[in-house]
């Protein structure tokens, strides 16, 4: 159930968007990205699945505006994305938060860069922390945190400055399976009450049935969008995981990129240019 | 802590990339993986009586071996085992480093040094913190410079006095001027290495949050780079006494090289000692302070 282009309650649009890198020492570009076509509506959570290196971040790095298309564009809110901005946060696979900076002091730190006042933002601190259950930590710094807490505050920071867009690139991968859940939970909680559109990149196939409303499987380099699967449960009540449909979206996923894994694998075996 | 092979690695040169990269837009494959997670609860504080007790162990142990230096220094000598003339014992050193503070001496050869130490150091950290983080900032004047800042951090400062002297003369000037040069180098060489190597990831995440260039550069490059900057603002403090001992031995009518030099040729052996003994508490002294002024600025880091 791919959205017609130009649909109203579209927020993103990527439409034919490649993306190839000059490869180090001359030889044809790499073409990491190939006429990728998505669309995400506003308040969608989409989540991403594909194999190792077929273009995820890639991707979200362009949606993110850091990196330009090679060709094609990206259409947010009906205007092309020509750089990054605080309409859209990040939360990168591994934190990026600032060690210099408290745990308050990260999450304020988009705050600044949006001009909001000191006293607003050591509020708009407090209560983003206390949102992914960090009360009372404000003043450590990265160093003195564990990993999961590490990155529910690049979650704080990224949700404070209040952006209509999350892009999320694999942010529980190197968390443990408990901290994982309590975290995936949370998310659902916060989306479900900001009504944010979420892009979600993942490993797991359970992770990305579970919080995506829509799961995109890519194919492996070079990357394009195999298939869009719209995941619906007549309940979100009670445990997913158990629910029959669960184990039937978790196996269509699983057999899809399985021929993409195996085809990566031939490729990585036997490189080319 | 800080790493002094930092300075000699400093200016590390980075393969070219291709295509729209700027230089801090590496894939963040690069990214140095977070270290292991680290226990939350702060641990119950431990009994205070062991944990004193091992400070204080620490202590003793690690001052034992100083102070078996000192005692050798003042036995050996009286037991004859070496020559009394030309090495006397501590205690004698000390009476006489005594009747040189006494009469005021000690405190005009320490005043002349500490003035023209103080004054080439200050100069450098005031202008090669600024430079290096120029050079740093912008990649083609990095590049374009290395291979001369790399001639000059191999040519000793040492070798070039000869050089100051004909150009400046043999007063202040040249002391000065040869203390900045010579502190400079790892001021200038460690800045322009912090810039360059601030975490990739760091800096997109914060570009991601729209900071432009200058924001940039104030709120992420500059305080990643701190530590960097004070590993060779630490490393200055010690050659500029170093350089400057150096330049006194040479050529001067006062400071501390001087007394050391001046009474070795008159046969003041004593004043020698006295000399030696005050130009390595400066020299402790100065290394002290700047180890407390890197601690406060860099509370964030991993203590180790
Ligand atoms: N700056 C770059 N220069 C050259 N090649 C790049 C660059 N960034 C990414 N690539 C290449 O593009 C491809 C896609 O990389 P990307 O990081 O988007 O993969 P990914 O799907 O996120 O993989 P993973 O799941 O392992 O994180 C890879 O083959 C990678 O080598
Ligand atoms: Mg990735």
């Amino acid at each position: 159930m791919t959205l017609a282009p130009g649909r109203a309650d579209t927020k993103i649009s990527i439409r034919g968007v490649t993306k190839t890198f000059q490869a180090r020492g001359a030889g044809r570009p790499f073409t990491a990205l190939d006429r990728i076509d998505l669309d995400i509506r506003g308040g969608e959570f989409l989540t991403l699945v594909g194999p190792s290196g077929c273009g995820k971040s890639t991707l979200l790095d362009l949606v993110a505006g850091l990196t330009t298309p090679t060709s094609g564009q990206i259409v947010i809110d009906g205007t092309p994305v020509t750089g990054p901005g605080l309409d859209r946060g990040i939360v990168f696979q591994q934190y990026a938060l600032f060690p210099w900076r408290t745990a308050a002091g990260n999450v304020e730190f988009g705050l600044e860069a949006k001009g909001v006042a000191r006293r607003e933002r050591a509020e708009l601190a407090r209560h983003h922390l206390a949102l992914v259950g960090l009360t009372g930590f404000e003043d450590r710094y990265p160093h003195e945190l564990s990993g999961g807490m590490r990155q529910r505050v690049a979650i704080a920071r990224s949700l404070a400055f209040d952006p209509d867009v999350l892009l999320m690139d694999e942010p529980f991968a190197a968390l443990d399976a408990q901290t994982r859940e309590s975290l995936q939970e949370e998310l659902l909680r916060i989306w479900e009450r900001t009504g944010k559109t979420i892009v979600f990149i993942t490993h797991g196939i359970d992770e990305a049935v579970y919080l995506g409303q829509r799961v995109a499987v890519m194919t492996s380099r070079p990357g394009r969008i195999k298939e869009v699967v719209a995941v619906a449960f007549d309940s979100r009540e009670g445990d997913l995981r158990a629910d029959r449909r669960f184990g039937e979206y978790r196996h269509h996923i699983w057999t899809t990129l399985r021929d993409e894994v195996a085809a990566a694998r031939r490729e990585e075996a036997t490189p080319v240019g | 802590m800080a790493d002094p092979a930092l300075a000699t690695r400093a200016v590390d040169e980075q393969p070219p990339r291709p295509g729209d990269q700027h230089w801090y837009d590496l894939p963040d494959d690069d990214a140095e993986p977070e270290e292991e997670p680290e226990p939350v609860v702060p641990a119950p504080r431990r009994e205070w009586r062991p944990e004193w007790r091992s400070g204080v162990g620490r202590l003793v142990h690690r001052w034992s071996a100083v102070a078996l230096l000192l005692a050798l220094w003042e036995a050996l000598p009286r037991l004859g085992v070496v020559d009394r003339v030309f090495v006397p014992p501590l205690s004698d050193d000390l009476a006489a480093g005594y009747d040189l503070l006494v009469t005021g001496q000690l405190g005009e050869h320490l005043g002349a040094s500490l003035l023209r130490s103080l004054a080439g150091f200050a100069l450098a950290v005031a202008l090669a913190i600024p430079l290096g983080l120029a050079i740093g900032r912008y990649r083609p004047v990095a590049d374009f410079l290395s291979p001369v800042l790399e001639l000059f951090r191999n040519t000793s400062a040492v070798a070039l006095l000869p050089v100051f002297t004909l150009l400046l003369g043999i007063g202040e000037t040249t002391k000065i001027t040869f203390v900045l040069y010579a502190c400079s180098w790892p001021i200038l060489l460690n800045t322009i290495s912090g810039v360059r190597t601030v975490e990739p990831l760091l800096v997109k995440s914060a570009r991601s949050m729209g900071l432009g260039p200058a924001r940039l550069f104030q709120k992420v490059i500059l305080p990643a780079a701190v530590p960097a900057i004070f590993t060779g603002v630490r490393l200055a403090g010690a050659y500029s006494i170093l350089v400057l001992l150096f330049a006194e031995m040479v050529g001067a009518k006062a400071g501390l090289g001087y007394l050391i030099q001046a009474s070795q040729s008159s046969f003041r052996i004593h004043d020698m000692y006295a000399g030696i003994i005050a130009i390595s508490a400066v020299g402790l002294t100065f290394n002290q302070l700047l180890v407390i002024v890197e601690r406060r600025f860099s509370t964030w880091r991993t203590s180790s």
